[in-house]
């Protein structure tokens, strides 16, 4: 057990070694830092506009819009560009041959594989995150911990999107179409309570083409994971950062969270389990 | 000698796109390596050499037949695995790590850790040479300095099977002997080793057993005494006139002109050597040496795969 452990952890290291070097990946990383930083600046210059709110009331709240969405953008850039690469680029460079005729058996490599890449994620995820709330904090003076949930919620919903990602990589031969499934992922991941609607909207109709787009729709809506339960973007954006956060039920969001990796991480391995190197 | 590896009807088919698009790599392969033997697996490009090598490493699986590695069934088990080296064709290695980075990365692979890895990664650099170049990052390696770490990874567990698919593409002359030394030492030192090559000299030098593949079918397998036994003799001669070789060859006795006016007679079957030197003393032809002649691996590999191609022809 001991062997089994050390060895996933070291290709976790080794994986996560190496995503830290992919050019991208540092280049959405810079990207994001200087928003971030950026918006700090920025936002000083903001004429205060009518209404009651006052000009640092505004300031603050531009400030906390743009690193959430910064962060979720390149967060999840970031998150489906490693998840999407780290396995077609080992069969590519064909280091993958001389891994697995180690004894290392095919579901510890991909779980080694999976937690070098959060690693990867989550260090990113630290860093961009640290700088928010050093932001948020010279403005308003106060400890965001409410952003700390938003960031350890985003890190949930990259997660599931990782999994998902992660295991289009391993039955695919390069990381296009896996990006490309990410990215899918993503934004269907979020329209998911729309299709909750079209599900309502159709009603009780028994004409047979609406009643298939009625299943349809909420089927999708069942299977899709469902990313809107991640954010809490608009109590950030209207709470006190100092705010618990308000009836959002966090352990079930992350148990919700874990349950949708799990299934991602199953269906990479039923891939990836016979494939052929 | 108990069987190492040992494979029975193994066959593999990669299937194409479309119907009739198949390509049946392996054919029925049963195949036995024993402990303690150089075995020399050789055929043209493309014959399945390296298929077969995948699927002893369960990096691909067989379409039927079987496998048995130690005696093993379930020969991609860990402790199996263990004591398996794989060396792949090509050399691939991290390109960010450090030459002595990459053992340890492969040594932790195989359950090493702590100051035994560390004192293994030393010995194995010194084995294969690569002691100065160990700080080096692997990106700035050549050619055969990524071959030799390759065999520095393959060797990192000090494994009882050494599985090589062409450990020696690429590299110099003296490289090459060098490499040939240590896979040499390590048959002696009782460990059993497969080595795919189209070096046949090289592979006639170390190998003590060989199998030709053609097309996915083994054509040939023996000792490499067993396989050459067709001896015959040469006369090495001197002065001979081109007129002189002409009547020779009319009477069946080959000739092959070398250097310095120097020929190779080589003795028919049907002949005595007597019977030749008499017909070089009437020529006046001046006799420099007679020498029983093996023929070489390269020969053999020739015969059986050409006899192959024709039979696939016709
Ligand atoms: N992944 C694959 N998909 C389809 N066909 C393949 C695949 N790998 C190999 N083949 C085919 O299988 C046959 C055997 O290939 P293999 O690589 O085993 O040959 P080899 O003996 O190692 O040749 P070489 O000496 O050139 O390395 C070839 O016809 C090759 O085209
Ligand atoms: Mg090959």
């Amino acid at each position: 057990m001991g062997s089994f452990l050390r060895s996933t952890w070291t290709i976790s290291v080794f994986t996560w070694r190496e995503g830290m070097r992919k050019k991208t990946l540092i280049g959405f990383f810079i990207l994001s830092i200087l928003t971030i930083f950026g918006s700090s600046v920025l936002t000083a210059y903001v004429a205060p506009t009518s209404g009651t709110s006052t000009p640092s009331e505004i300031e603050s709240k531009m400030i906390k819009d743009i690193c959430l969405t910064t962060i979720s953008i390149f967060g999840v850039l970031i998150t489906i560009f490693i998840s999407a690469s780290v396995v077609p680029n080992e069969v590519e460079n064909k280091v993958i041959y001389t891994v697995l005729s180690k004894p290392i058996r095919r579901f510890q490599y991909l779980l080694g594989k999976f937690i070098g890449v959060q690693l990867t994620v989550i260090l990113n995820l630290v860093l961009m995150g640290i700088l928010f709330c050093i932001a948020v904090y010279s403005k308003e003076g106060i400890f965001p911990s409410l952003l700390i949930w938003a960031i350890l919620l985003t890190y949930c919903e990259f997660l599931v999107i990782s999994a998902f990602t992660f295991a289009v990589s391993c039955s695919a031969t390069s990381a296009v179409l896996p990006t490309i499934g990410g990215l899918f992922i993503y934004i269907i991941g979020n329209l998911t309570e729309y299709l909750k609607d079209v599900a309502n909207r159709v009603g009780e109709s028994t004409v047979l083409a609406d009643k298939i787009v009625r299943e349809t729709a909420y089927w999708l809506y069942m299977v899709l994971p469902n990313l809107q339960k991640f954010s809490l973007k608009n109590q950030v954006l209207y709470l006190s950062v100092n705010d618990p956060p308000k009836d959002a039920q966090i352990p079930q969001v992350i148990a919700y969270a874990l349950a949708c990796t799990v299934v991602g991480y199953i269906i990479a391995l039923w891939v990836f389990r016979r494939k052929e190197l | 000698m108990s069987a190492v590896i040992e494979t029975k009807n193994l066959t593999k088919v990669y299937e194409g796109g479309r119907r009739g698009q198949d390509v049946h790599a392996l054919k029925n392969l049963t195949l036995t390596v024993s402990t303690g033997e150089i075995f020399g697996y050789l055929g043209p490009n493309g014959s399945g050499k390296t298929t077969t090598i995948k699927m002893l490493l369960s990096l691909m699986f067989p379409t039927s037949g079987s496998i048995a590695i130690l005696g093993r069934k379930d020969y991609g088990a860990s402790d199996v695995k263990r004591k398996i080296g794989y060396l792949p064709e090509g050399a691939y290695y991290p390109e960010f790590l450090k030459g002595e980075e990459v053992l340890r990365y492969y040594g932790q692979l195989y359950g090493l850790h702590g100051s035994t890895l560390e004192k293994r990664i030393s010995e194995v650099l010194d084995i294969v040479g690569m002691s100065r170049a160990r700080k080096r990052l692997v990106r700035g390696y050549s050619k055969g300095m990524r071959q030799r770490i390759g065999l520095g990874q393959a060797l990192i567990s000090d494994p009882q099977i050494l599985v090589l698919d062409e450990p020696t593409t690429g590299l110099d002359p003296i490289a090459r002997k060098e490499i040939r030394d240590i896979l040499i030492r390590l048959r002696d030192e009782g460990k059993t080793l497969l080595i795919s090559s189209h070096e046949l000299l090289e592979v006639e030098l170390i190998s003590n057993r060989v199998g030709i593949l053609y097309e996915g079918d083994l054509k040939a397998m023996g000792s490499i005494t067993e396989l050459l036994t067709d001896r015959d003799v040469t006369l090495e001669v001197r002065g001979a006139s081109p007129e002189a070789l002409q009547r020779l060859t009319a009477k069946g006795i080959q000739s092959e002109s070398q250097p310095q006016g120097v020929s190779l007679l080589r003795v028919p079957n049907t002949m005595s050597v007597y019977e030749v030197l008499e017909y070089c003393k009437n020529e006046k032809i001046t006799l420099v040496s007679v020498a029983p002649r093996r023929e070489t691996l390269e020969e053999l590999f020739v015969r059986v795969v050409g006899a192959a191609q024709n039979e696939k022809k016709g």
